[in-house]
């Protein structure tokens, strides 16, 4: 279903391990495999301290994973240093959960919005004005406001600026790290309502971070379902829903409130914390919060395995081909 | 006669109303849900019920009554005595109402020897911990151990509810609960305050701007826009029989699975 051509980014048995008190090893990612294309969204979802943030902070050079690869159109971006790496940082951009933390305070918005352009000399300071009010229009933010300040911006018009600035440079594709899980729902609609334009207009690649499987089904292509480190299935944007196979996904769609739900029926949700990274069990890292857990799921950690088009899971409850 | 009634008020900061014209009632054991975007005015009311306006804020006009009693009379004396032990609150983030440089459990054996003079050390440190496996926390005794930082979000949202609980308060007041936490630690809160309910028969009012969650807990939904209500009604009427254009709005930004794809 996606084109091998498109292919823009690609992870490769991307592991990181960071050293923990008492001579532990945490491991954030576990051989970790994911494909971008191009123009389309990738939605990461898993629950608050699983490795989402880790992983795409790789793709955007803010760290270096410990194992594996990341290949930009062939090249791996891990070994990049220097001016190299200066240039590269172009093609990725990202935009932070929080713009009011992200940003400096003491900056207006234009110089906030013009930072990179100028950096890399794209534009003359001079050019600032006009570039900046270009831009807020894009984010279908009136131009006048380039010469506020952050905390003067509702929370969804700081939004709306952080992603003015992470597409100033034009790159092909940029990392939203739960870009909308601070706003209100009627605001987040209307943020993922311009990302989704703005993706069709340039034909931009998204990495998208998100805990609510509701939302991200609205807009990704593609969706990664990420648990302790580990990726337990990846599959087409279309088939979150009715389609989902793995017991972790199914969990974090049953605790979705939706208006359209039963209301008669109990929410469900899993019990338990999630447990320490610090000690994850050697078989499937679900196995001790899954309710369909077998002998082989404590003992042997499944890999993923295709189950159909565009669709692979990691669990013993289903033996497809072997990916 | 009605548990909490709130009369027409109107709450101002510095001689500005902010919330206008707010009534609503509650019967004991009953759940009901204010929904509206940031600055609604959502919060001023709870704030205004549990008489803790921040910043100058004041009700201006109308009445606040708890049990045939107007709040707006009492002394310094008698709230002291109300809150915690009749009414209680939870904030959006429990971790931030509590003191970061001291460890959970201190900070809650404080809380329950200010409410129960005479109890001891031990004994409160023993009714904590229970009050915290109550609300499944599991191990206790570790959790009064840590600081609040070394709790994960869905945690402290527990000591949270353990610590407005503790003396079985009729009313609970919940600004924001489950909007900083996880979709999968929502769940359990939000299961877990039903459960209030069913074993305290705990009236609540939840502020939530998720029309999702509102609709699952309560009896009755405020919807409220520029500090008036702007619609409400039960959970039947606010999803399928509402005409309001506004409440229409918030139900089609909810994101549900199987709704609007944008690609």
């Amino acid at each position: 279903m996606f084109d091998e051509k498109d292919l823009i980014l690609e992870a490769k048995h991307v592991t990181r391990r960071f050293p923990a008190a008492k001579g532990k090893v945490l491991t954030a990612n576990n051989d970790v495999n994911l494909k971008f294309y191009k123009g389309k969204t990738l939605g990461l979802v898993g629950e608050s301290g699983c490795g989402k943030s880790t992983f795409m902070r790789f793709l955007v050079s803010l760290d270096k994973p410990s194992e594996g690869e990341i290949l930009y159109k062939g090249e791996d971006i891990t070994k990049l240093k220097g001016e190299k790496l200066r240039q590269h940082r172009q093609n990725i951009q990202m935009v932070f959960q929080d713009p009011a933390q992200s940003f400096n305070p003491k900056m207006k918005i234009r110089d906030v919005i013009c930072e990179p352009l100028l950096n890399f000399k794209r534009i003359k300071p001079s050019e600032k004005d006009k570039v900046a009010r270009e831009l807020l229009e894009m984010v279908e933010l009136p131009g006048e406001l380039a010469d506020r300040y952050m905390h003067n911006m509702s929370g969804g018009q700081r939004q709306r600026v952080a992603i003015a600035r992470a597409l100033a440079l034009e790159p092909e594709m940029i990392v939203m790290d739960e870009a909308t899980s601070a706003l209100d729902v009627s605001v987040q609609k209307t943020i993922i309502e311009l990302i989704t334009k703005l993706q069709r207009e340039k034909n931009i690649t998204i990495g998208f971070i998100c805990h609510d499987l509701g939302l991200i089904q609205s807009f990704a292509h593609q969706v990664a379902v990420m648990y302790l480190g580990n990726i337990v299935e990846v599959m087409p944007g279309e088939d979150i829903g009715e389609n989902c196979k793995h017991p972790y996904s199914k969990a974090l769609l049953a605790s979705v409130f939706d208006i359209k739900m039963d209301f008669t029926k109990k929410i469900e949700s899993i019990d338990s914390e999630i447990p320490s990274p610090l000690d994850v069990p050697p078989g499937c890292p679900f196995c001790d919060r899954c309710d369909q857990c077998m002998e082989i799921c404590k003992q042997e950690r499944p890999i993923l395995k295709e189950i159909g088009p565009g669709h692979e899971v990691a669990c013993h409850l289903y033996a497809g081909k072997e990916a | 006669m009605a548990m909490l009634e709130v009369n027409n008020i109107t709450i101002s900061y510095q001689n500005r109303p902010t919330v206008t014209d707010f009534s609503m009632t509650l019967e004991k054991g009953q759940i009901c849900s204010l929904v509206g975007e940031s600055g609604s005015g959502k919060t001023t009311v709870i704030r205004a019920i549990f008489g803790l306006l921040a910043g100058g804020g004041k009700v201006t006009e109308g009445d606040i009554i708890f049990e045939g009693e107007s709040l707006l009379e009492y002394s310094k004396e008698k709230w002291r005595k109300l809150r915690g032990s009749d009414i209680s609150m939870i904030f959006q983030d429990s971790g931030a109402m509590m003191n970061p440089t001291r460890r959970v459990g201190d900070a809650y054996t404080e809380y329950i020897r200010t409410h129960e003079k005479n109890i001891a050390k031990g004994d409160a440190r023993t009714k904590a911990i229970d009050m915290l496996e109550r609300m499944r926390l599991p191990s206790g005794d570790n959790v009064m151990r840590s600081y609040p930082f070394q709790l994960s979000g869905g945690m402290r949202q527990r000591v949270g509810i353990a610590m407005g609980m503790t003396y079985q308060p009729k009313l609970l007041l919940a600004d924001e609960p489950t909007s900083a936490l996880d979709v999968t630690t929502q769940a359990q809160i939000v299961r877990q305050m039903m459960e209030l309910r069913e074993n305290y028969g705990t009236a609540i009012i939840v502020v939530t701007h998720n029309l999702g969650v509102a609709a699952y807990m309560s009896d009755h939904i405020i919807v409220m826009r520029n500090g008036k209500i702007e619609d409400q009604g039960d959970r039947d009427y606010m999803l399928y029989h509402s005409e309001n254009e506004y409440t229409h709005k918030l139900l089609d930004a909810v994101p549900s699975i199987g709704g609007t794809r944008y690609v």
